[in-house]
């Protein structure tokens, strides 16, 4: 699954490319920014992980998901506003994650499970931040 | 000769102390083996390495989340899963086509409902163990849920009977280091695992012992002759969280309530 994605230049929206013409179809329905619907797991395509990288505006610390809302060049000289969820904070602390993990103005990158819908947003599977440490979605297994 | 004599009676004294032997105390913060297994919620749940942990680090995109196991229904019922009755496979159905259309309708947890049991058992956020001679409160991080066993003889009254609740009402006792507790008045307003649902005449066996120090398992029994053809019955398996990580947080689901849709 990994090998198969593909990136390209930073500050643009990668994904694989059989996933390419879904977000297009998907796109041209939904235009508004997207909303926090909180989202049960089968709102995403769970087997599919997509990047996006981004600068951030907001990071919401609360259950039963947190939020990072970011904004993605378009590619076209333009900006698209991006919503992912993100597991529950106590989940995510025991990952290394804390309330200030994410300041708005920074860039990150984002793997994520997209919407089933196409809307723009996803299932966080982990975080980068710009100096390249990674914000795991889950703590080290308990074996 | 002598000896014998002092021995012996110092011996007869310790039998009844050794079976009079206090019960194995489960207090104490614990994280499922493997919360999203599938035995937990679904066919190829968890599958694939865990995603990398967090720090400075170069690597591939990870694994897709393990947040999202495929209990979706797309992939129809797993083996494993509990043997509904068709009146009940009927109901799964149905609320597998509205999960399936985006559909929070069945979705308790985004309503911040309790998980209820036998599906609390699962843990995924880590559990907390509370327990004294004559009670055992069982702790969920997820919804902040609570599950009270009762272990100083007390029975479940006909109005507890009338009047289901999510956890139910849990009775036990100790057989041993083993703690068997039954749980009956369960609502049906919850799922069995996943979003198998169930009766309320659904009632719940749970033996839970120590494996070794530390490792704590629960061999749940769910029966339900109106909902299941047949008993279903699940292990958990839980470990003792050490230091750094024995801190449960507090979950107050509702400050995300609007997020539902």
């Amino acid at each position: 699954m990994t090998g198969m994605l593909q990136r390209i230049p930073r500050g643009m929206i990668t994904m694989r490319a059989h996933f390419i013409a879904l977000a297009v179809l998907g796109a041209a329905f939904f235009h508004a920014t997207p909303g926090l619907a909180h989202h049960s797991n089968v709102a995403f395509e769970v087997t599919k992980v997509v990047t996006i990288t981004g600068v951030v505006k907001d990071f919401q610390w609360r259950n039963p998901h947190t939020w990072v809302l970011l904004a993605v060049d378009d590619g076209k000289g333009g900006k698209v506003d991006w919503a992912v969820e993100g597991r529950a904070p106590g989940i995510l602390l025991r990952a290394g994650w804390s309330k200030n993990s994410l300041k708005p103005g920074e860039m990150i990158t984002v793997d994520m499970s997209p919407a089933r819908d196409g809307s723009k947003t996803g299932l966080v599977a982990r975080v980068t931040k710009a100096d390249g440490t990674i914000l795991a979605n889950a703590p080290p297994p308990t074996q | 000769m002598t000896t014998r004599k002092t021995i012996l009676p110092l011996l007869m004294l310790g039998i009844p102390v050794l079976c009079a032997q206090a019960p194995p105390d489960f207090s104490g913060v614990y994280y499922p083996l493997n919360p999203f297994g599938a035995n937990a919620l679904g066919r190829g749940a968890g599958a694939g390495k865990q995603p990398p942990a967090t720090g400075k680090q170069k690597g591939p995109p990870p694994r897709p989340t393990q947040s999202a196991p495929l209990a979706d229904g797309s992939q129809g019922r797993s083996p494993d899963a509990p043997s509904l009755t068709p009146a009940y496979m009927a109901k799964w159905e149905m609320i597998r086509k509205s999960r399936m259309a985006g559909s929070s309708e069945y979705d308790n947890t985004a309503k911040c409902l309790p998980p209820g049991m036998p599906a609390m058992m699962n843990m995924a956020y880590g559990m907390e163990v509370m327990q004294t001679k004559d009670k055992i409160t069982f702790f969920s991080e997820l919804n902040d849920a609570l599950r009270r066993v009762y272990l100083d003889g007390r029975k479940p009254t006909q109005k507890i009977l009338d009047d289901p609740t999510y956890a139910g009402y849990s009775t036990g006792h100790w057989e041993g280091d083993t703690l068997l507790v039954d749980t009956v008045a369960l609502h049906e307003n919850s799922f069995i695992e996943g979003f198998s649902p169930h009766s309320d005449a659904m009632t719940i066996k749970e033996r839970i012992r120590f494996l070794s120090p530390g490792l704590l398992e629960d061999r749940i029994t769910v029966t339900d002759p109106k909902a299941l053809t047949k008993p279903w019955e699940t292990v958990k398996t839980y470990r003792k969280a050490t230091a750094g990580t024995d801190e449960l947080r507090e979950f107050a689901c509702p400050e995300g309530l609007g997020d539902a849709k």
